[in-house]
């Protein structure tokens, strides 16, 4: 029995040689497969699963006025981090913690939780502590395990001028902005330029992100450095300088007060822009880090709307600053010469309506040099009977208005410049008379500019036709070369008129600021041209407008303006705001006085 | 006949044919490999080094060599007279965990004896593989009738229902692999073979229509072909049809945590931290260890314990990270030469009863090594059977040095009658 006769088959032994063999082929195969053809997918999920990146934050780049006195800077905001498991191993480490920062125990696992990655990475529990908190932490080091403070650069800004409206601010980038710009190594969480100069520069003021790269077992916990992968150092973000003059920005502000207003000056011929102010404002040291809910709240709920530019953003009509284009649109298609005059006596009459002069009594006679110098509405009235409205509003585009300057701000409007298909449109059905015509010569009714459009306006005629895309950002020094890179300007030259018109338009308006609605901005020892405006303003007090520019000995022209909201007449306040700019520029021994007062050598 | 003098360096040399020279060698490096592996899976752990999986390994395995060589100059005659009593022994102890064993994670498995724990179901293996082999050798077994597969398939599925209720798939999954090659082998009829094999292909194939419909043609073909009474047939067809018709209602009856796992199978990637979590680290160990792999400990799947079970049911994924594509290739051929050094020593043997001992251990061997490394590469879900020489654990490394031992037994052709010496 026990000796039994083996007798099998060479067909069996073959059967199972053949199982055996197609198994272990099929394995070969899917080892092959794994470790040689997906080899470098699995390598990298492997590698993935060790290494943890550590980013560096990068500075962002310095926020320079022209002549290098820094607006926006950096600083070191401190937080507080704890690694989860280390910290919840000690319960002295809790009470400390609790008691100094003075939360509930409650607090501080939700805002553990809230950050919390893993049970060895540090979450975040305190931003910007201050360096009591920060010396004690240190002290301590030793008694408190698992807690740890790391710094992140912010924003600080030690000038004295606020220029919120111009730097704008950075705030958390959002989902579907990231989706875009993920090629440019932009990271869930990261803060972004949203608004002014910190969005229009983002790419020249972002620095680029370091790295440190270290090995962590399966529970996230660091168990050493690589030895293969260096430290990636972060590169800083190119400083930029902006064509602002920090002083003439600063005492500009302090001008205008507590009012509601736009000032801009601009260099005529290269224009930059040396002074930008938009009040209401806001200190910009409110955006350093991240906003707090409630400081965001007030700001976008404030009815004065310190968020909202004025320069570029707010739409007005222009008053009587835009009489000087209905005269050049006399003079380019010679409609009345400049000799051609009119009586005023305070009221014109067209139809059933009563138009009527700021003058009540008249101002009597008027020439066309005069109707400038004394903004005779009437005088106008006639004027613009004689042209067509496609013509008057040809050439105010001559000048582009409607629209934008494409300033290197985000958000500009390109305001409304009515010609007759707009107003057909607009009227469709009531239809629009002479009567709108005679509204919109003296820049009232649908004509709508924002204050930067009439700097520009201003320019184009202190250069007599040489029109240029108003600018902040003048240049940036390189990182890598330490060489300073200028943007360059595109500028356009108008060519329609005549040198006699651009001649009288200068005397006119010379003569508005020597003699004129303007005398309030005359100035010593440098002659200012300009014009004045008051917009009839339907929700209250009237906007003043003063434009103008200065013609220095030497050096280019200013061009300015200024523009209150319900300032009333242009001749006051606006004239005399823009005088005492000038001469804050003009007359180094006030600019020395001032400067003095505020600090700034 | 002359009389045998007993001389233990030249009986051993004499009696260690080229087989088995080759099957030290073999099992020799792959021990050495299975050693080095775990010294790097062990080597950060901080802990003496017998107290270290490395250091209690190499004890087991120097007596699980003890065992193997205590088998081999056992004599064969006894294997074959206690083949019965020593299963009977040995389902006793099966079931012994059920009273005196400690739950590990839920799992009543193992027996104590003071510090030492011992898993009778290991064993366990090379008693079924014995008493099917007894059985087998019967001079009078008419085998190619089919009540002739009845006892086999019993010795079978008797410890398989009770170790699949401990629970332990891996290992009640093995008595029943060994059961149809051995049938093979002593001759059973491929139909009966078929027929046995038939349900499970209906349940595995009904959850696709198409997989089902290929599976029922088949049927229809090998009935044609067989010619077998025609009522048999019919009976048997409508079996299987009627088996794969319910698979699926049966299938939704299971509870999640089950299904999930047969789910396993098909998608690990799907769902990183669950199921699949296993078998997907394993895949990146290994695939990640590319030609000539990280190198010996530096594996940083094996030392930052991103592998599970690396000592254990995944040491094979050690191997390939740190040793890479050569590693696993030199692992996998000499698997593959020590089975067909089985097969071939069990054709050319005499001794029916030792030629389906060594078909047994081959088959059992063949089923670890092919079932475990699919796992690793993500073949197959997670069931909890080791590598042989290579996984750590004590009951496991004995079974394996003893069944060598007792191939090396059978395999050896006695110069004279057994009964004599």
């Amino acid at each position: 029995m026990y000796y039994s006769q083996n007798n099998i088959s060479v067909a069996r032994k073959n059967f199972l040689l053949t199982v055996v063999v197609s198994v272990f082929f099929i394995i070969l195969c899917r080892l092959y497969y794994i470790q040689i053809v997906e080899y470098s997918r699995f390598k990298g999920i492997a590698e993935s699963n060790r290494i943890r990146i550590i980013p560096l934050e990068a500075p962002r780049g310095a926020i320079l006025d022209r002549r290098g006195q820094i607006i926006v800077d950096n600083k070191s905001q401190y937080n507080i981090n704890v690694i989860p498991y280390e910290a919840s191993q000690s319960k002295e480490t809790y009470e400390t913690l609790t008691s100094l920062l003075n939360i509930s125990s409650d607090e501080l696992n939700r805002r553990i939780k809230r950050h919390s990655r893993g049970l060895f990475v540090p979450a975040k529990i305190a931003d910007d502590i201050d360096f009591k908190t920060l010396s004690y932490l240190e002290e301590h080091r030793v008694d408190l395990p698992g807690v740890l403070y790391s710094f992140e650069p912010v924003r600080s800004f030690p000038s004295k001028a606020n220029l919120s409206q111009v730097i704008g601010y950075l705030r958390e980038i959002n989902k579907q902005d990231l989706k875009n710009i993920k090629q440019f190594g932009y990271k869930q969480g990261d803060l972004i330029g949203w608004k002014g100069i910190e969005r229009e520069y983002e790419p020249i003021l972002r620095g680029a992100r370091g790295y440190n790269y270290i090995q962590v077992d399966v529970l996230g916990r660091e168990v050493g450095t690589l030895r293969n992968k260096d430290k990636v150092l972060p590169v800083p973000g190119n400083d930029l300088y902006l064509a602002i003059d920090l002083d003439m920005q600063i005492y500009a502000e302090s001008l205008i007060g507590e009012k509601r207003g736009a000032v801009v000056v601009m260099n005529a011929l290269t224009g930059e822009i040396l002074t930008y102010v938009s009040k209401p404002d806001y200190a910009p040291g409110l955006f350093s880090g991240t906003v707090k809910a409630e400081v965001w709240r007030d700001l976008i709920t404030n009815p004065s709307r310190p968020l909202y530019d004025r320069v570029t953003q707010g739409t007005y009509p222009p008053g009587s600053t835009f009489k000087i284009v209905a005269i050049l649109s006399a003079l380019e298609n010679k409609a009345v010469d400049p000799e051609w005059s009119i009586y005023c006596n305070g009221k014109y009459r067209m139809g059933r309506r009563v138009y009527k002069c700021w003058k009540k009594e008249g101002h009597g006679r008027m020439n066309m040099h005069d109707a400038i110098v004394h903004s005779c509405n009437v005088y106008f009235y006639n004027l613009i009977r004689k042209i067509n409205i496609d013509v008057w509003s040809r050439n105010a585009s001559n000048f582009k208005f409607g629209r934008k300057t494409d300033i290197d701000l985000y958000g500009e409007s390109a305001g409304t410049l009515p010609d007759a298909k707009f107003l057909d449109k607009k009227y469709y059905g009531i239809g629009w008379t002479e009567g709108t015509k005679l509204n919109l010569v003296i820049g009232q009714g649908d004509l709508l500019v924002t204050p930067i459009q009439m700097v520009r306006f201003a320019g184009a005629l202190a250069t007599r036709g040489k029109i240029v895309q108003p600018h902040l950002g003048l240049k940036f020094l390189r990182r890598n070369d330490s060489q300073f890179s200028i943007f360059a300007v595109p500028s356009d030259t108008i060519t329609s008129y005549s040198p006699e018109a651009w001649e009288f338009i200068e005397n006119a308006m010379f003569d508005v600021v020597e003699s004129g609605t303007g005398r309030a901005a005359k100035v010593k020892n440098v002659k200012i041209f300009g014009k004045t405006g008051t917009a009839q303003n339907p929700h209250g007090d009237d906007h003043a407008w003063f434009i103008g520019w200065s013609k220095p000995e030497q050096g280019a022209p200013l061009a300015i303006v200024v523009m209150i909201e319900n300032g009333g007449s242009g001749s006051g306040i606006a004239a005399q705001m823009a005088g005492k700019i000038y001469n804050f520029y003009y007359n180094p021994s006030m600019q020395q006085m001032l400067a003095d007062r505020h600090g700034n050598p | 006949m002359e009389t045998r003098k007993f001389s233990l360096a030249n009986d051993f040399t004499k009696t260690l044919s080229d087989n088995n020279r080759i099957l030290i060698i073999v099992v020799g490096l792959l021990s050495l490999i299975g050693l080095s592996a775990l010294f790097s899976a062990s080597m950060h752990i901080d802990l003496p080094f017998l107290q270290k999986v490395i250091g209690r390994q190499l004890i087991w395995m120097l007596f699980g060599v003890l065992l193997m060589t205590l088998i081999f100059f056992l004599q064969g005659k006894m294997f074959f007279d206690s083949a019965y009593i020593i299963y009977c022994v040995g389902i006793v102890f099966v079931i012994l965990p059920f009273f005196l064993g400690r739950a590990t994670s839920g799992a009543y498995r193992w027996i104590g004896f003071g510090a030492l724990r011992f898993q009778p179901s290991e064993f366990m293996k090379l008693l079924v593989i014995l008493s099917i082999a007894k059985y087998l050798c019967r001079t009078d077994l008419p085998i190619t009738q089919f009540k002739s597969l009845v006892p086999p398939l019993v010795f079978g599925l008797l410890p398989m229902v009770i170790v699949l209720s401990q629970p332990d798939l891996g290992t009640s999954l093995v008595y029943f692999a060994v059961i149809f090659p051995m049938l093979i082998w002593a001759g059973a009829r491929t139909f009966h073979i078929f027929i046995l094999l038939a349900p499970i292909l209906s349940v595995v194939t009904a959850f696709n229509f198409y997989t089902f419909f290929v599976w029922v043609i088949l049927l229809i073909v090998v009935f044609y072909i067989t010619r077998e009474k025609l009522w048999l047939s019919i009976v048997l067809f409508i079996f299987n049809l009627s088996l794969g018709y319910l698979t699926p209602i049966l299938w939704n009856h299971l509870k999640p945590y089950q299904q999930n796992r047969i789910f396993t199978l098909f998608n690990i990637e799907a769902d990183p931290q669950g199921a699949g979590y296993q078998v997907l680290q394993s895949q990146i160990a290994i695939g990640s260890g590319g030609l000539i792999g990280k190198g010996p400990g530096r594996g940083t799947q094996t030392h930052l314990k991103f592998l599970p079970e690396q000592h254990n049911d995944f040491i094979f994924s050690v191997v390939g990270e740190e040793y890479g594509f050569i590693g696993t290739v030199v692992v996998l051929i000499l698997f593959f030469f020590l089975i067909i050094v089985f097969i071939n020593s069990a054709f050319r043997l005499k001794d029916r009863f030792g030629s389906l001992i060594i078909i047994g251990v081959a088959s059992a061997l063949f089923f670890h090594v092919a079932v475990n490394i699919a796992m690793t590469v993500g073949f197959m879900p997670v069931t909890g059977i080791p590598l042989p020489f290579l996984s750590y654990g004590g009951s496991f490394i004995f079974t394996c040095y003893a069944a060598i031992g007792m191939v090396m037994n059978v395999s050896t052709e006695k110069p004279t009658d057994r009964s004599r010496l």
